[in-house]
C-alpha cells in the first residue's frame, strides 16, 4: 500500500476539504438541473453516483473518527441510496498507513520491546487498515497473529471531528441540526469506547464465548499479553472479504449456509445476548467456502436495554397497527411522535412510520426470507427517498426516534444489505415466538 | 597498573556526568546558572581542577547534556537488529521517536532550556552549537548511505542544503514538543511522522527528477 502523500491533520483543513466537497456537491446538484432543463431527463440515479465519488474523495483523504461518521452515514436507517452505500462500503480498505518506527514507537511504549523482539516475524508494511488503526500481520512458531495498532492522536481528535463533521454533513446529507445532535452524541460515545482496544478484548472474548454454539461461526482468540489500550493481538483468521467472497461465484447452498450463519449471529445477541456487535459492515466479516464465517472486529458493542428492546420490537408485531391506541401510544413512548405535533401531522406521519415498520419487520415473521429479493430493496431504498422529499417530514426538524435505536437500526440495516449483497436465502422466524406471540 | 588506570577512567566519567547532573539540579532549583565555578565546585565538593578538565565553562556543560541525549540514542539506535534493512526514512523517524522518547524523563530540565534560554525557530538554544554539529555530520552521513542505495536523488548543488533544512526541521520539531499538550505527546509523533513524510516525499528520486533527466536527454540530443 502507497503511503499517503497527504494527511489532512488541522481541524481547519480538514473543514476546509468538507467544505470543497460541499461546492463540489452543489455543482453536481446545478450541472443535474442544468441537464435537466435541456434534457428533460431526470437521472437521479447519476447524480447520485456523482455526489457520493466526491463525497467518498473527501473521505477517503480523513482518518479517525470522521472515516468512521462515513461509515455510519453509509449504513443509517436507509438514509442514503445505494449509491453511497457502495462507494462508503470501500472506505474501510483505505487509509493511509503509519510508518514501521511509529509502530515500533507504539510497541516500546505500551510492552516495553520491539514487535521483532516478541514475534518471529512482524510484517513492516501495514496489510490492512481498521478504521482507527492498521493491522499488521505476525508469527509466533506456526501461528499467525494479526495485530490492531491504534492511529495516534484518536481519541483526542475525535470530539474536535464531530463537530467538524456536524454542520457540513447536515448540508451534505440533508438532515436537520437537531437531528445531527441527537444523532451524533450517541455517535460519540461509542466512537470513544473503540479507541481503547482493552474494552474491545473484554467484550469480544465475552461475545466469543456465548456465540460459541452457533455452527459455522468462527471467531479470534485474543492474546492479553500483547494487548493494550492501543494494541490489539489476536489470532489471524483465513476467509475473503464480501466483495472477493461473491467473485468466486458461491454457490446458493453456500450462500445460504453463510447468509443462515450472519442471521442465527445476529438474532442470537440481540434476542438472548442483549448485547450486539453493531457494525456490520462488510470489512468486519470473513466468509469460507465451506459456509462458515469469521467476525474480525468487536469495536462497536450496542447494549440494548430491557424496556428500549420490548417496545422496539413489540412495535413491528404485525397486526399492531390494527390497534390504533396501543400503536399510537407506543409511537409516543419511542419518540416517533412528539407531543408538540399538530393533529394533521401525527395522522401523516402515522401512515409513514405504519409502512416503514410493515417494510422492515417482515423478515421477521416471515418463516423464511429471500435477502435477493431486489423489488424488497428498492423500496426501501425509495422509502428513504420518501422521508427525503416529503415536506411535512422536512418541516418538522425534530430528531424522532429514541437515541438507542441508531445503533439497533444501523446494525439491522448493514444486516440486510450484507445479506442482499450475498443473495441468501435465510430462515428468519427462529425468534418470532418471543417477540410477536408472547403476551408483553 | 591496569587496574588504577580503569579505575581513574571510571572516576572521571564519574565527576563529568556528576557536574552535568548537579548543574541541572542547580538550574532546575535556582533558575540561573551558579554563580561562579568555584561557588559550584565548593558545593560539589571537587577541586576546580577537576572541573576544567572536562568543561572550560558552564556553556559547555549545558550543551554535554544534549550530547549526551543524542549519542546515546544513536548508540542505542544502531544496536537494534533492524537498523541496518532500514531506508533513511525510517532511520530519521526512529531517531526522532526514540530522541523525544527519552527526552521525556528530562523534560523539566528540558523545557527550562526551551523557555528560559529565549529558545527561537531560527537558531535554536546556545546549547545546541555542538548538538547541531554532531546531527549534521550523522544526517550527511545517512544521506549519503541514502544516496548510495539510490533512494535519495543526487541534486548537485542541493545537497548541501539538505542538512540546513533538516536542522530546521528538528528545531520545528523541538518546539512542538515544547507546546505539545495531549497525552503521551501524542501530537508530537504525528507531527514527527507527517514532516519526516513530508521531506523525504521531496528528496526521494520523483517526478521531479525524471523530468529533469528526461529534459537534459531532450537537450542534448537535438
Amino acid at each position: 500500500m502507497k503511503e499517503q502523500d497527504k494527511i489532512y491533520s488541522s481541524r481547519s483543513q480538514r473543514t476546509g476539504k468538507f467544505i470543497s466537497t460541499g461546492a463540489k456537491i452543489g455543482r453536481n446538484y446545478l450541472k443535474h438541473y442544468s441537464k435537466k432543463l435541456i434534457s428533460g431527463e431526470d437521472n437521479q440515479e447519476d447524480l447520485q453516483e456523482k455526489n457520493a465519488e466526491d463525497v467518498y474523495d473527501a473521505l477517503s483523504n480523513l482518518k479517525g473518527s470522521a472515516l468512521k461518521v462515513a461509515q455510519m452515514l453509509s449504513m443509517d436507517q436507509g438514509l442514503l441510496p445505494q449509491a453511497y452505500t457502495n462507494k462508503f462500503a470501500q472506505a474501510q480498505y483505505s487509509a493511509p498507513p503509519l510508518s514501521y518506527p511509529l509502530v515500533v514507537k507504539t510497541f516500546t511504549t505500551h510492552f516495553k520491546k520491539a514487535p521483532s523482539e516478541i514475534f518471529d516475524t512482524f510484517s513492516r508494511n501495514s496489510v490492512a487498515a481498521a478504521s482507527i488503526g492498521q493491522v499488521h500481520k505476525a508469527t509466533i512458531g506456526d501461528k499467525n497473529l494479526a495485530i490492531k495498532i491504534q492511529y495516534p492522536g484518536v481519541a483526542n481528535s475525535i470530539q474536535s471531528d464531530l463537530k467538524m463533521v456536524r454542520p457540513v454533513v447536515g448540508a451534505m446529507f440533508n438532515i436537520s441540526q437537531t437531528e445531527i445532535n441527537h444523532y451524533l452524541s450517541e455517535v460519540e460515545e461509542r466512537l470513544l469506547e473503540e479507541t481503547d482496544y482493552l474494552l474491545e478484548l473484554k467484550r469480544s472474548r465475552k461475545i466469543t464465548e456465548a456465540c460459541s454454539h452457533i455452527e459455522g461461526l468462527y471467531c479470534p482468540k485474543y492474546y492479553e499479553e500483547y494487548s493494550s489500550p492501543k494494541v490489539l493481538t489476536m489470532d489471524w483468521l483465513e476467509g475473503f472479504h464480501l466483495d472477493q467472497f461473491m467473485e468466486l461465484n458461491p454457490s446458493q447452498e453456500v450462500r445460504n449456509k453463510v447468509g443462515q450463519v450472519m442471521w442465527d449471529f445476529y438474532d442470537f445477541q440481540i434476542h438472548s445476548l442483549m448485547e450486539v456487535h453493531a457494525d456490520p459492515h462488510p470489512g468486519n466479516f470473513l466468509f469460507r467456502e465451506d459456509g462458515s464465517v469469521g467476525v474480525i472486529d468487536f469495536g462497536c458493542v450496542k447494549e440494548l436495554q430491557e424496556d428500549f428492546y420490548r417496545k422496539y420490537f413489540q412495535i413491528m408485531k404485525p397486526a399492531i397497527t390494527d390497534n390504533d391506541e396501543e400503536f399510537s401510544s407506543l409511537l409516543y413512548q419511542l419518540q416517533f411522535l412528539l407531543k408538540s405535533d399538530k393533529t394533521n401531522e401525527v395522522s401523516h406521519f402515522k401512515g409513514i412510520y405504519k409502512e416503514v415498520l410493515e417494510l422492515l419487520g417482515r423478515p421477521f415473521f416471515s418463516e423464511e426470507f429471500d435477502f435477493a429479493d431486489k423489488s424488497y430493496f428498492e423500496k426501501i431504498y425509495s422509502m428513504s427517498d420518501l422521508f427525503k422529499n416529503d415536506k411535512m417530514v422536512k418541516n418538522a426538524n425534530a430528531g424522532r426516534g429514541p437515541k438507542d435505536a441508531i445503533y439497533l437500526n444501523r446494525t439491522y440495516f448493514g444486516l440486510y444489505s450484507m445479506l442482499h449483497s450475498l443473495g441468501s436465502k435465510v430462515q428468519t422466524n427462529s425468534a418470532v415466538d418471543k417477540l410477536f406471540l408472547e403476551k408483553v | 597498573m591496569a587496574t588504577t588506570e580503569k579505575k581513574s577512567t571510571k572516576k572521571a566519567v564519574d565527576i563529568r556526568g556528576m557536574i552535568v547532573k548537579k548543574y541541572q539540579e542547580k538550574l532546575l532549583l535556582e533558575g540561573k546558572d551558579p554563580t561562579s565555578v568555584f561557588a559550584f565546585c565548593k558545593e560539589l565538593d571537587i577541586d576546580e581542577g577537576d572541573f576544567y578538565a572536562h568543561f572550560n565553562d558552564f556553556k559547555q556543560v549545558a550543551a554535554a547534556f544534549w550530547m549526551e541525549l543524542f549519542h546515546t540514542n544513536i548508540a542505542a539506535l544502531e544496536s537494534s537488529a533492524e537498523w541496518e534493512e532500514f531506508k533513511t526514512r525510517e532511520k530519521l523517524l526512529s531517531f526522532y521517536f526514540s530522541f523525544f522518547e527519552q527526552l521525556k524523563s528530562s523534560r523539566s530540565y528540558a523545557m527550562l532550556i526551551l523557555d528560559h534560554k529565549k529558545f527561537n525557530l531560527k537558531k535554536g538554544s546556545s546549547d545546541f552549537s555542538e548538538l547541531k554539529e554532531a546531527y549534521k555530520n550523522w544526517l550527511t552521513k545517512i544521506l549519503n548511505e541514502g544516496r548510495g542505495r539510490e533512494e535519495i536523488a543526487s541534486r548537485s548543488k542541493f545537497n548541501d542544503v539538505y542538512d540546513d533544512l533538516f536542522w530546521y526541521q528538528f528545531l520545528f520539531l523541538l518546539d512542538f514538543w515544547r507546546k505539545d499538550k495531549t497525552i503521551g505527546f501524542e501530537s508530537t509523533d504525528e507531527a514527527v511522522e507527517k514532516s519526516v513524510n513530508f521531506s523525504f516525499d521531496l528528496i526521494e528520486k520523483n517526478a521531479l527528477d525524471s523530468a529533469f533527466e528526461f529534459g537534459k536527454f531532450i537537450f542534448q540530443n537535438r
